[in-house]
Formats: structure tokens, C-alpha cells, sequence
């Protein structure tokens, strides 16, 4: 146990396989995300990231092996579950809900600790009122923490591409989790928007939060994780520091193919 | 003030079939609303319909208890709806809540007992045009609050994107048993009172001629507001009625044209709230918001 009193590792999966037909998107991988940490998780195109997060999130049901949160099996639990549980998400592609503003998508994301019961709320009764207040002042704040508290009554689908990026962030912050999932959250951003959302990643694990990031953005993982997992083929490829992954020879082979066959090819030639 | 005399004496009856169509397409629009296509409204409908004229004729109790005695009826048959549709694909549940229209009409051609069979039955329920201005005033109120509270958050975020919904805890089951629920109890209430409204009913009172009337209002009137909904169930009642007495060649083509035209140019139907929001005040600042844009930086 650390010094808080939770777990060290906040998230335990363990032979984790995921099969679409005869494909084995995710086999037998492994891995640990400490508590209060920012681990990534690597690899090429197709490796099976996103799989893997679907599979953590409760999104797709996995066929074998076991995740814990926090000690507490969550394999068989439908998403919503996991999501009372403590694990939140962004997705690859930015999937915001139409026809809402960007205070109400926020407002969405904290359904799960509106304070108050549906009955009450359709009555209208004070308590309700109040902790409807309390919840829109909470999706405010964190409106402010992703700087977009002045565009929270605008609709969401008009902000930029990157804006709405960070309101998907704040959705899911509105959960109140324990664990963050971030798949590609830099996914189409420069390189200082990039560094924004780590900065932000970074104050979220300063604040307590555990972050998973799938990233592809190399110097991103580089500067703002603690702790890497790659993958390839829908299998664990290395872990350890982001120093230690890059340098891994079969993470290089993965990402630029093997030094082999570049010498295969020179001799030939 | 004579000929607005006679014109509301012409138009009265039109107007209560507006009211009661609006119910029907009020029952579509709950599901609708949690992002379900279900035609079974026809089905609560011949339930509530059938049973509250039969409970007047049976026991002869005020027929104002046979009005939530259908709303009743209807959620409780909804529910048991909601158990087997929310096993289903979307596209699936659409088609399976046609095949309950068709069982629906089966089963009230043989229990005689109960509905009259083929024959129908007389409904000794006046239902007053003053009577149907407030339930309606009563439903509305019921939909608006409905939209306002965290189920109408829950519902929209699930109709939008039920995966999404799902990872930010809203059970999306559980928000679409309570709108089968909530459509359940609207259809039942509204077949009771067309059953009151037009004094007699027969097998064929509740069959596809009903769905295509609410799933055209919802169409017309639009499928994201409540508001919209009454307004396009109430101008698909009226438009025949109108069309029949300025252009009478056109009555029966009216509603198809109409149709047609909406799903052209509004295809969000009459009253789309993120159109509105678009347009509305919030947007204004939307220059000003832009120019904040190329300008703000995240310091965390």
C-alpha cells in the first residue's frame, strides 16, 4: 500500500486476450499502472492500443484473463460500472455529443455524482436544485481547468478541433475518476497544443489522478510519462522508463522495422 | 364574430383529434428521445384503449378512473416490452415493434369478450375538448420537467452516443426502460381518450394508420424537442381537415407532400433546438470567442 492508503498499482491486467474472428487483436498481454502515475502505453499502428482500452473501459468484453482497479475484478462489468468505479476516458476520435452545449457535456460526465436521485430531479425539489447547482459550479471549475470556461455556453460541435479535445477531457474528469484514459489525446495537434495537454496531464497526476495515455507522439510520451508499456501485434513488446522503451531494440525494430534487413537489403544491392 | 363562431365550432373536433394525437406522438417521442425507434405506442394504445372502455362498460365506474387506470395499463405493458426490445439491435426493435402492431391486432379480433372482436364497441367516455387542453397542458409540463432534469441529461447523451454515455456511468438500459416506461403510460392514456374521442373502436382504431400519423408528426414537428412534437401532430391532423375544405383534390395527398417537403428542407423537423442554439444569443460572442481562441494558451 503507499503512503495514501491505495494500492500501489491502481491497475492490474493479467493475461488480457481480445479475438475478432481469427484475429487476435489483444494475446495474453500484462501490464501494471501504478497509482498517482502517468504511464503510456505504445505501439505501432494496429498493436492493439485502442483494443486494450476498450477492453479497460468496459466498451468490448475480454475473452480471457483478468483487470483489476484497484484490486476490484472489472472484466465482466459493463462500462457504465466501470465508469462508477473510478475509470474515465477520451477517445481517439473526439466524440462529443451533438446538440449540447459544452457546460452540458461536462454536465453528462458528471451524472454519476449528481448528489441527487432521478425522481428528485424530475420533481424539481430543493435538494435536487441544490445539488444540480453544486454539479454545474464543479463542471464549471473543471472548465476552467482545461481553459475553456468561456466557451460554456456555446455549442460544443462549433469549437476548434483541439478545444473540443480538451472538453472531452473535462466530460471525463466530470466522473470524478481514479484512473484517466487518454487514447491519442494529441491525436492531430501541433506541437505546442501538445505539450498544453501534457502540461494538463501533468497536473492532473500532481492533483491524484492515475493517467493511462495512448500516444503515438513519441517525444510526448518522452517528456511527460513516468512509466511505458509498448505493445506490438496485440502483444506486451517492453516496458520500463520512456528512456529505456525507445532504446529497446525490439521497440526500434517495431517502429522502424529490424536493422537486419536494412543490411539484407544493402548487401543485395 | 359570427364567422369566428362558426369556425370554431367547424374546427373543435379537429382540434381535439389534434390534442389526442399529440398524446400518440408524445409516446413516440419518449422513446424516440433515449434514441429508440418503436412503433409499440400503437400497441399501448389498443391496451389502454380497449381496457378503460371495457372497465366502464363492465363496472360502471367513473369513466375519469378509466384515464390513469390506461396510463397505468400502459407502462406496466411497456415494461414488459422494454425486457424483450432492449435485447435487440436497434434496427431490429423498429421492425419488431411493427410485428406487435400486427399481433396487437390479432389478439383484439379474438377476445370478443373483451374488445368486441371485428364488431368493435361503443366507448361511453365524453371526453371534453376542455378535458384534453389539460392533459395536454399536464403532459407537457410532465415532458418539460422530464427534459430539464438529469434524465433528460441521461437520455440525450444516450440517443447521441449510447458507448459514450455508458463509459461516463449513465446506464443506458436503465434510461430506456424508463423511457418505454414513460411511453407506455402516454400511449395508454392517449388511446383511452382517441377511444373517447371518437365513441367507438374497432380493430381497426389501433393499427398502422396510427403509427404513420405520430411518426409523421414527430417527423414534421421534430424529433429533439416535446414542443416540437405537439406541433407537428397537431398540424398533421389539421392539414387534411384545411386542405379538404380550400383545396378538396389536394386532402389526400396533403400530409405525403408536406412530409416529403420537411424531410427535404428541415430534415431536423420544424423545432430543432440545436439550430436554434446556433442562432441564439449564445453564438453572438462567437466572434469575440474566436479571436480568444487564436490567442489563449493553457498555463497550468
Amino acid at each position: 500500500m503507499s503512503e495514501t492508503g491505495l494500492p500501489q498499482s491502481l491497475l492490474e491486467i493479467s493475461a488480457v486476450g481480445k479475438n475478432f474472428g481469427g484475429v487476435a487483436a489483444v494475446s495474453e498481454l500484462s501490464m501494471v499502472v501504478q497509482t498517482g502515475s502517468v504511464a503510456g502505453l505504445m505501439g505501432p499502428n494496429g498493436a492493439g492500443k485502442t483494443t486494450l482500452v476498450n477492453l479497460i473501459s468496459g466498451l468490448l468484453p475480454s475473452d480471457s484473463g483478468t483487470i483489476r482497479l484497484a484490486d476490484v475484478e472489472i472484466q465482466r462489468s459493463p462500462s457504465h460500472v466501470i465508469a462508477e468505479l473510478g475509470i474515465a476516458r477520451t477517445y481517439q476520435n473526439v466524440r462529443l455529443f451533438s446538440g449540447m452545449t459544452v457546460l452540458e457535456q461536462v454536465m453528462a460526465g458528471c451524472y454519476v455524482r449528481r448528489g441527487t436521485s432521478l425522481w428528485a430531479s424530475f420533481l424539481g425539489l430543493p435538494k435536487a436544485r441544490a445539488a444540480r447547482k453544486a454539479v454545474e459550479s464543479h463542471a464549471l471549475e473543471l472548465l476552467d481547468r482545461v481553459q475553456l470556461a468561456n466557451r460554456a455556453h456555446l455549442l460544443a460541435e462549433t469549437l476548434s478541433y483541439g478545444e473540443q479535445r480538451r472538453v472531452e477531457i473535462a466530460r471525463a474528469l466530470g466522473t470524478s475518476p481514479r484512473l484517466l484514459l487518454l487514447d491519442e489525446p494529441t491525436a492531430g495537434m501541433n506541437a505546442q497544443e501538445s505539450n498544453e495537454i501534457g502540461k494538463l496531464v501533468h497536473s492532473l497526476r500532481d492533483g491524484g489522478l492515475t493517467v493511462l495515455i495512448v500516444e503515438h507522439n513519441v517525444q510526448l510520451v518522452k517528456d511527460f510519462c513516468d512509466h511505458v508499456t509498448v505493445m506490438n501485434f496485440g502483444r506486451f513488446l517492453a516496458d520500463g522508463t520512456p528512456a529505456e522503451c525507445i532504446a529497446h531494440p525490439d521497440v526500434q525494430a517495431a517502429y522502424f522495422g529490424k536493422t537486419t534487413d536494412a543490411e539484407r537489403i544493402r548487401t543485395l544491392r | 364574430m359570427q364567422g369566428l363562431w362558426d369556425f370554431w365550432a367547424a374546427y373543435r373536433s379537429t382540434l381535439a383529434f389534434a390534442i389526442v394525437n399529440s398524446f400518440l406522438a408524445l409516446s413516440t417521442y419518449a422513446v424516440l428521445s433515449a434514441g429508440i425507434l418503436s412503433f409499440a405506442t400503437v400497441t399501448y394504445a389498443a391496451f389502454g384503449g380497449f381496457l378503460g372502455a371495457r372497465m366502464v362498460l363492465a363496472t360502471g365506474i367513473d369513466p375519469m378512473l378509466t384515464l390513469p387506470a390506461a396510463a397505468l395499463a400502459g407502462a406496466v405493458l411497456s415494461y414488459l416490452v422494454a425486457l424483450i426490445f432492449l435485447r435487440l439491435e436497434s434496427h431490429w426493435m423498429a421492425l419488431a415493434s411493427l410485428a406487435l402492431i400486427l399481433i396487437t391486432r390479432v389478439i383484439v379480433i379474438n377476445i370478443p369478450v373483451v374488445t368486441g372482436g371485428v364488431n368493435g364497441m361503443s366507448v361511453p367516455l365524453p371526453v371534453s375538448l376542455e378535458l384534453l387542453a389539460v392533459l395536454i397542458a399536464l403532459a407537457a409540463l410532465v415532458f418539460w420537467r422530464l427534459s430539464v432534469s438529469w434524465y433528460g441529461i441521461a437520455a440525450q447523451s444516450v440517443r447521441e452516443d449510447t458507448a459514450v454515455a455508458s463509459s461516463l456511468g449513465i446506464a443506458p438500459r436503465k434510461i430506456q426502460t424508463i423511457a418505454f416506461v414513460i411511453s407506455g403510460a402516454v400511449g395508454g392514456l392517449g388511446g383511452m381518450l382517441l377511444a373517447g374521442a371518437l365513441q367507438f373502436i374497432s380493430p381497426d382504431t389501433y393499427f398502422v394508420n396510427i403509427a404513420f400519423t405520430m411518426i409523421a408528426g414527430v417527423v414534421l414537428g421534430g424529433s429533439y424537442h416535446w414542443t416540437g412534437v405537439i406541433i407537428g401532430a397537431a398540424v398533421f391532423t389539421a392539414l387534411p381537415v384545411i386542405a379538404q375544405a380550400i383545396i378538396p383534390e389536394f386532402q389526400d395527398v396533403a400530409n405525403g407532400i408536406v412530409l416529403l417537403l420537411i424531410m427535404i428542407f428541415l430534415p431536423r423537423g420544424l423545432v430543432d433546438p440545436r439550430a436554434i442554439r446556433l442562432r441564439n444569443k449564445f453564438q453572438l460572442p462567437v466572434a469575440q470567442a474566436i479571436k480568444d481562441t487564436s490567442s489563449t494558451k493553457l498555463d497550468i
